[in-house]
């Protein structure tokens, strides 16, 4: 009787043993798949747009800003679409940050209650709302406040930078709100005890030990604008030309790459791909820059 | 822990290659049976409807691989006559000198742009050079053309796109002209369309199927050297941004060939629906 309670006992701690290597070889199997992903996707990309640069030299492709994918005699040239790449973010961080940084400092510091929430919810839904839908919205609402305001025909670079800056709101927001929130209480509680005002403790004690969070929440917004490829499309006029004016029109990489995808054969194809390749560099290196700002930030602590 | 992570990693890897080695013996095995490789090509007007009605017609017809190189209509035709393609695509009417050396057109499409208007813009007809002046960037106010003074807001479609191909093809370069790059670009008809109904002083062009979307939306269709855009003035040749597109054999097509298959198909009511979406007119 008791032999026989032990070997149940036994059997059922066995088939428990079992059971959590099986469930913890499944979630092994899972990881790996994300890896595979992104190691398919990079050799995928290199493998379609390497062949171009034996085609097209690099100093062009890089340096020139004449795009004639389909003339008689074509040219390859990204670079207009390159620096409009980096205008477009650039506005977009100018017009978002102050905003985003307010925001989260409101929301961990002094939002409280009904209130609160709604403001959350709303900016949940902002990240959520597809980007054809801010596509739309810019045609219908920045692109004639800018012709109305600034000249031009309104789809520019500026109304391209104006949806980007609201659509990384909530990266920044969320991200820096969660480390201004990090901050030990001890600490603000020591700066209120010096005779810190609240406005004091919050630009000179919680501010600066949040600052690691805040700069990798800005460097993710970086990131999700440089990449953002359709609300762009519709509001930055696409045309192949090199912006001097932020009311210019201009053609993001991400742009390039959409527009001309369909019908692209050949050199002009791989040449799209070359741009992907650089797009997603750049978004490698950002993202490199956002696992260092936090070890760094770890080794401080 | 490390040796039971080796062993999932080498599953993994292992059950990863079964799954390419099937995939890569299934395609290697089908072409040993019986494929025959064929390559067409010529106008790149013709190569969004090839590019599109091929795959279907080589699900139709297995063993068959048909290729189209987009070369333009004259390189085509040349190759062609010189027997490097069995089959071209064209979109301009053939010569009498290649029709004497034997090549022979047979329409599978009409192609016909309209140009449409702002609400804001009083001008209802431009003529053709007028056009070439406005797409090349010469004329860039509406006052030259008879219209309020403002200034002319260009929105053109995507350089790779075949209605781009026709519209610089029939209007601009038959002017002795280049387009010009000051011009919004637009992905999709419809992105045209939303374009032309919300910029004041706009004006651009929109596969003839596409007219009504612009209307609805709020634009206005002009008539061109005082002609309508409609199928029936296309058709009678009238209507000056108007075309056919040919694929051209040499000889006439034989029964049993794949050309003479694939032209069947290209104008079945199933390849007549590919034209249709690839923003061309059908014949029927």
């Amino acid at each position: 009787m008791v032999t026989g309670l032990k070997t149940g006992l036994q059997k059922s701690k066995r088939l428990r043993t079992a059971m959590e290597s099986v469930s913890r070889v499944a979630l092994l199997a899972a990881a790996l798949i994300s890896i595979a992903a992104v190691v398919l996707i990079t050799l995928f990309i290199v493998q379609q747009g390497l062949p171009m640069f034996s085609k097209v030299p690099a100093s062009e492709f890089f340096l020139s800003t004449v795009w004639t994918p389909s003339a008689s005699n074509p040219h390859y040239g990204i670079a207009s679409f390159i620096i409009a790449s980096f205008e477009v973010t650039f506005l977009a961080m100018i017009f978002s940050l102050p905003i985003a940084l307010s925001c989260a400092i409101y929301l961990s510091e002094f939002a409280k209650g009904k209130f609160a929430g709604i403001l959350r919810s709303a900016i949940e839904l902002l990240a959520g709302i597809p980007s054809i839908i801010y596509g739309l919205f810019g045609i219908a609402l920045v692109v004639p406040a800018i012709r109305n305001t600034l000249g031009g025909n309104g789809y520019s670079l500026l109304s391209a930078g104006i949806i980007l800056a609201i659509m990384i709101l909530p990266t920044i927001i969320n991200f820096s709100e969660v480390s201004i929130r990090a901050v030990s209480k001890d600490l603000r509680m020591a700066s209120v005890a010096m005779g810190a005002t609240p406005w004091q403790t919050i630009y000179k004690v919680v501010l600066p030990s949040a600052m690691s969070g805040i700069v990798s929440s800005v460097v993710l917004g970086l990131g999700r604008a440089i990449g953002e490829t359709t609300a762009v499309l519709l509001v930055g006029g696409n045309a192949p030309v090199f912006a001097i004016k932020p009311t210019d029109m201009g053609r993001t990489m991400t742009m390039n790459i959409i527009t001309d995808m369909s019908y692209a054969t050949g050199v002009h194809m791989e040449a799209l791909f070359a741009t992907a390749m650089l797009l997603f560099l750049f978004i490698l290196l950002l993202n490199a820059l956002v696992v260092e700002i936090s070890r760094r930030s770890r080794l401080e602590n | 822990m490390n040796k039971k992570l080796i062993v999932v990693a080498m599953t993994a890897m292992l059950a990863a290659s079964a799954v390419f080695a099937q995939g890569s013996s299934e395609s290697s095995a089908k072409p040993a049976a019986s494929t025959s490789t064929y390559t067409f090509g010529g106008s790149s007007t013709v190569a969004p409807i090839a590019n599109s009605a091929i795959p279907v017609f080589e699900s139709l017809n297995p063993g068959k691989k048909i290729s189209y190189e987009t070369l333009g209509s004259s390189v085509g035709i040349k190759q062609l006559l010189a027997g490097t393609l069995s089959l071209a695509g064209s979109s301009r009417e053939l010569k009498q000198s290649e029709l004497d050396a034997g090549c022979v057109p047979t329409t599978i499409a009409l192609d016909g742009l309209s140009v449409a208007v702002n609400s804001s813009v009083a001008v209802s007809n431009l003529t053709m050079a007028q056009l070439a002046g406005i797409f090349s960037g010469e004329i860039t106010n509406w006052k030259e053309v008879g219209g309020k003074d403002a200034k002319i807001q260009l929105i053109v479609r995507d350089e790779t796109s075949g209605t781009y191909g026709s519209f610089k093809e029939i209007v601009i370069e038959a002017a002795g002209k280049e387009p010009t790059t000051d011009a919004i670009v637009a992905k999709e008809n419809g992105e045209v369309a939303t374009k032309i109904a919300s910029t004041p002083n706009s004006i651009g062009y929109i596969g003839m199927a596409f007219g009504s979307i612009v209307t609805d939306a709020g634009g206005k269709i002009l008539t061109v050297n005082g002609i309508a855009p409609n199928t029936q003035n296309v058709i009678d040749k009238k209507y000056p941004i108007s075309r056919a597109l040919y694929v051209v054999t040499m000889g006439k097509p034989v029964d049993g060939t794949v050309e003479k298959d694939f032209i069947d198909f290209l104008l079945s009511s199933k390849g007549q629906k590919i034209v249709a979406e690839s923003d061309f007119i059908p014949l029927n």
